[in-house]
């Protein structure tokens, strides 16, 4: 037992065989977290997809609503908080603590503009009454430029993909302030940075959903 | 014990910059594409395929799935041929309607 204990560095749990098969095995379970919200989020683009099937023009007038400029800068802003965790993985692998707790600062601080432009864009709309489902009541000068009867109908998915998008990344700048927490006790090193990694896996799957959702809720014409 | 660890990739910083790079680029080509007002299926297949490719790009590199078990990535293919599957299905019902949605 003794030497078994002295073969085994403290954060590796007794039931693993070693320090890798533990990382291994946290990373195939975050993967199976994964695959369910890909199939969650595509019973949300199976809707997408039926009822742009059914009225195509809906869509592209309804889009027109949506500004281009601030879809695109939100992607942009995601893709640099992925790259920023990738960025802060390679310093816990590389043992910088320092450089490790900067990119999650990054990583927080450009989620945070994430959701305050996803705010502004939300307020902008509700302003004008383009609210989901039965807060349905837009100004008369919105109803002239959707005169499709079932616009809100674009507009109920446009809330929930963005908005269950938004919780996941709500969710993602708290994991990543507890990881600085963490990262700040030295609780990681290149041995040890399980949470990290598989926050990122997060983080990524979340920047591969809006990926999806740019294009498709964004950019129609 | 360290030996193992040792086999975990890690990217160089310059890779990493890159894929993020390519990835903004990307996004500025797919609003370009948008705006040049392709005919009806051609937009929507080439916004797509800009996506995938970005997806391709994130799955990859900053996920590691390129250096990774290859069982990972079948999980990540076996949701998407999941989410095919259940597209389809749906489609055959929605598509073949007379009345979409009776009433509405």
């Amino acid at each position: 037992m003794a030497n078994h204990s002295a073969t085994h560095p403290a954060h590796v749990q007794h039931h693993f065989v070693d320090s890798d098969q533990q990382f291994e095995s946290a990373k195939l379970g975050m993967w199976v977290f994964l695959v369910n919200e890909i199939l969650f989020f595509g019973g949300l683009f199976c809707a997408y997809i039926v009822f742009r099937a059914w009225y195509p023009e809906l869509f592209t007038q309804a889009a027109l609503e949506l500004n281009k400029l601030w879809g695109g800068v939100n992607t942009i802003v995601l893709i640099g908080s992925s790259l920023t965790v990738a960025m802060a993985i390679r310093s816990a692998q590389k043992n910088q603590t320092k450089g490790l707790r900067i990119n999650l600062l990054i990583t927080i601080a450009l989620a945070c503009v994430f959701m305050v432009i996803k705010y502004f864009e939300y307020e902008h709309k509700l302003h004008l009454g383009i609210a989901p489902g039965s807060f349905w009541n837009p100004t008369p000068e919105i109803l002239h430029e959707l005169s499709d009867p079932r616009a809100n109908i674009f507009f109920g998915i446009y809330y929930m993909m963005t908005g269950v998008h938004g919780l996941h990344v709500l969710v993602g700048i708290g994991l990543m302030i507890w990881l600085y927490i963490r990262a700040g006790k030295g609780h990681f090193n290149s041995e040890y940075y399980t949470p990290v990694e598989i926050t990122g896996l997060y983080w990524h799957l979340v920047d591969l959903i809006w990926i999806f959702l740019f294009p498709l809720l964004y950019l129609i014409e | 014990m360290s030996e193992h660890n040792h086999e975990h990739h890690i990217s160089t910083a310059k890779q990493l910059w890159l894929v993020g790079g390519a990835l903004i680029f990307l996004t500025i080509l797919t609003v370009v594409v948008s705006n040049l007002g392709l005919p009806s299926p051609l937009d929507i297949i080439a916004a797509l395929t800009i996506a995938f490719v970005k997806a391709y790009l994130v799955a990859s590199f900053f996920m590691g799935l390129y250096w990774d078990s290859k069982f990972n990535a079948m999980l990540l293919v076996g949701a998407l041929v999941f989410f095919f599957l259940m597209v389809s299905v749906t489609l055959l019902d929605t598509l073949y309607r007379v009345d979409a949605v009776p009433s509405f």
